[in-house]
């Protein structure tokens, strides 16, 4: 218990030393939805990319095939710590698939996939809730509980994990501030826009202080507004040093975001790129 | 990036969220809870009712048991008293017999003369003149060992005994042998089908706890992707299966005692269809006060563990592998 609170403290005072060295660098932590989205700029921190690195994921030769179709096929992929991945392709090209292997929802048919080292196969049933505090997940339709308020959530996120509640304030009240959302606090999903929902799943996401944010299209039930406020998002918690890894086959977010792009289709990688666009 | 090794989280707060959510998913899923909680209750009281009416059979046939008396007669001409006294010690030392008891002249005149029986047959028996015939009432465990025990005295005391045919037992045997059968069947009859029933409203309870929990596979999604263990998935709804066997109980023991004090009431004032308990002089009311804590306790007993199992068994195909 004592052992584990050192690293969630440890983490935590991580996190707050950089959210303080970042505030200054971010040109405008408020986000304006009147704001164009061509006019948006995204900072790029230094790429933290070299061949020697080991990978924080590495897929190696990763096969799933389902009853009746082959979802992903041979797949090796290599994500760094620190990088910001867009999986790109069209629906049925494996994109969701790679994250289910990835959040060890459902196992390989083939091949291994490694998380900071650790393979995946290797991780027991009692150990798989303890991995999943280390990675967020954000989707597509949000998944929050409509009887919670945002606060509620959020902070639902700790109390299945045993936190103590001086931790949960704590950690639930730095999430709203990064997600801006410390005002809705109060308010129910149904009474908050698609970007403030997405906005709450995030901060539920981020409040184990993950090293690794996956977000399957988050932006898919958004419109243009809303889609760029959380792609500002996902880009400010990318500077802070989280692994980002966004599915997603909106091409003009791809396109401004100009990191590494990896194109999917018919289950496996077409090309990997970085600073790519959205080719097809 | 450590993986999965710190396995340990803080118990108690846990324990405390645990069955907060669980009571909080009773209260908020009212509809499809009320569900459960009243099958739950049929459930609780079929196996309610079947105990009582086992417990009533039992009772029933203790009362016949112990009104079925052997008594045996001594003619007064060959038996002294103390032969009388050893045999009896002897009978008390029979493994069958629960209770031996001297009827001696004075007081089987007592007897005679509250007979219901004609004034003219009574008179010529008196204290100066008694007849009566001096006995030992025997009663035995069951109806089933009347017959060793009758065997055991009859083989060695013949000489002592008026009549083996004023055993009274020969005379009822027919009847004794009849009503043995006849609560032995009723009993096994109850037993199956109480199972039966039993075993038809758990699957009920089962479908309604799966129900509910189904209804709830996106709360339960969503604790996973969070990262809440197992045992925290599992928790709430073992919470909710132990409320379900607690409301179930408390409805159950009122309704119960409902039909009871209408029972007794209705069979009080009327010479209905329940007058026939009057004549049974059986209060059901006061039967089932009788029996309350039994029951509560072997309702809260099924009721609990079937909630439990039933939930976990249920929860189970949402867990990891």
């Amino acid at each position: 218990m004592l052992a584990m609170m050192d690293d969630v403290l440890h983490i935590g005072n991580e996190t707050e030393n950089k959210v303080q060295a970042e505030q200054g660098k971010l040109p405008e932590p408020e986000l304006k939805p009147e704001k164009a989205p061509e006019e948006t700029k995204l900072e790029t921190p230094k790429e933290k990319h070299s061949d020697s690195q080991t990978p924080l994921i590495d897929f190696q030769h990763v096969t799933k095939a389902y009853a009746r179709k082959v979802a992903i096929s041979d797949v090796n992929l290599r994500i760094n710590e620190g990088e910001f991945v867009s999986i790109v392709g069209q629906s049925g090209a494996g994109k969701t698939t790679l994250i289910k292997l990835l959040t060890k929802q459902e196992p390989p048919t083939h091949g291994s996939i490694f998380v900071a080292g650790r393979n995946l196969a290797d991780l027991r049933a009692k150990e798989v809730p303890f991995y999943r505090r280390k990675i967020g997940v954000v989707f597509q339709d949000f998944k929050l509980l409509p009887q919670k308020t945002v606060w509620e959530n959020v902070a639902f996120a700790l109390e299945v994990c045993g936190f103590s509640q001086d931790e949960i304030e704590r950690r639930t009240t730095k999430a709203l501030e990064l997600v801006n959302l410390g005002r809705r606090r109060k308010n129910y999903p149904e009474e908050l826009s698609g970007g403030e929902r997405q906005r709450t799943a995030i901060a539920r996401a981020l409040v184990h202080s993950p090293k690794i944010l996956i977000a399957d299209e988050p932006t898919g039930n958004l419109d243009p507004v809303n889609t760029w406020e959380i792609v500002e998002l996902l880009y400010r918690i990318y500077q802070r040093g989280t692994t980002v890894i966004l599915s997603t086959h909106n091409r003009q977010v791809v396109d401004k975001i100009k990191k590494r792009v990896i194109l999917m289709k018919g289950g496996k990688i077409i090309s990997d790129e970085l600073g790519g666009k959205y080719v097809i | 990036m450590n993986l999965g090794v710190n396995m340990s989280s803080s118990f108690f707060p846990t324990i405390k969220r645990i069955i907060k959510l669980g009571l909080t998913n009773f209260w908020r899923n009212r509809w499809l809870t009320l569900g459960a909680t009243l099958l739950m209750t049929l459930t609780l009281t079929m196996i309610s009712v079947s105990i009582l009416m086992t417990y009533l059979l039992r009772d029933t046939a203790a009362l016949i048991n112990s009104k079925i008396d052997l008594t045996i007669y001594f003619r007064d001409d060959t038996v002294v008293d103390n032969s009388i006294t050893a045999l009896m010690t002897r009978i008390q030392g029979l493994p069958d017999v629960t209770s031996a008891r001297f009827v001696d002249k004075a007081a089987a005149l007592a007897i005679w003369d509250r007979l219901p029986i004609n004034e003219n047959i009574k008179k010529p028996v008196t204290a100066t003149n008694n007849t009566l015939p001096r006995s030992i009432e025997i009663s035995t465990n069951s109806p089933d060992s009347i017959q060793s025990v009758v065997d055991k005295i009859g083989a060695t005391d013949t000489d002592k005994i008026i009549c083996t045919e004023c055993v009274s037992y020969s005379k009822n045997k027919d009847t004794v042998n009849r009503l043995i059968s006849i609560t032995k069947f009723v009993q096994r009859a109850g037993l199956v089908l109480s199972m039966f029933f039993g075993l038809i409203a758990i699957f009920n309870v089962m479908n309604i706890i799966r129900i509910t929990i189904t209804a709830r596979s996106d709360e339960i999604e969503i604790m996973r992707y969070v990262g809440a263990s197992n045992a925290f998935v599992r928790g709430p709804f073992i919470v909710e299966g132990i409320l379900y066997g607690l409301f179930g109980t408390i409805f159950t023991t009122l309704f119960l005692l409902a039909i009871g004090y209408g029972s007794s009431y209705y069979a009080g004032t009327s010479s209905g269809a329940l007058s026939f308990l009057q004549m049974i002089n059986l209060d059901i009311f006061q039967y089932v006060l009788a029996h309350l804590f039994d029951l509560v306790l072997i309702q809260l007993g099924i009721g609990v563990l079937l909630g439990i199992v039933v939930s976990s068994l249920s929860i189970r195909r949402f867990l990891e592998a």
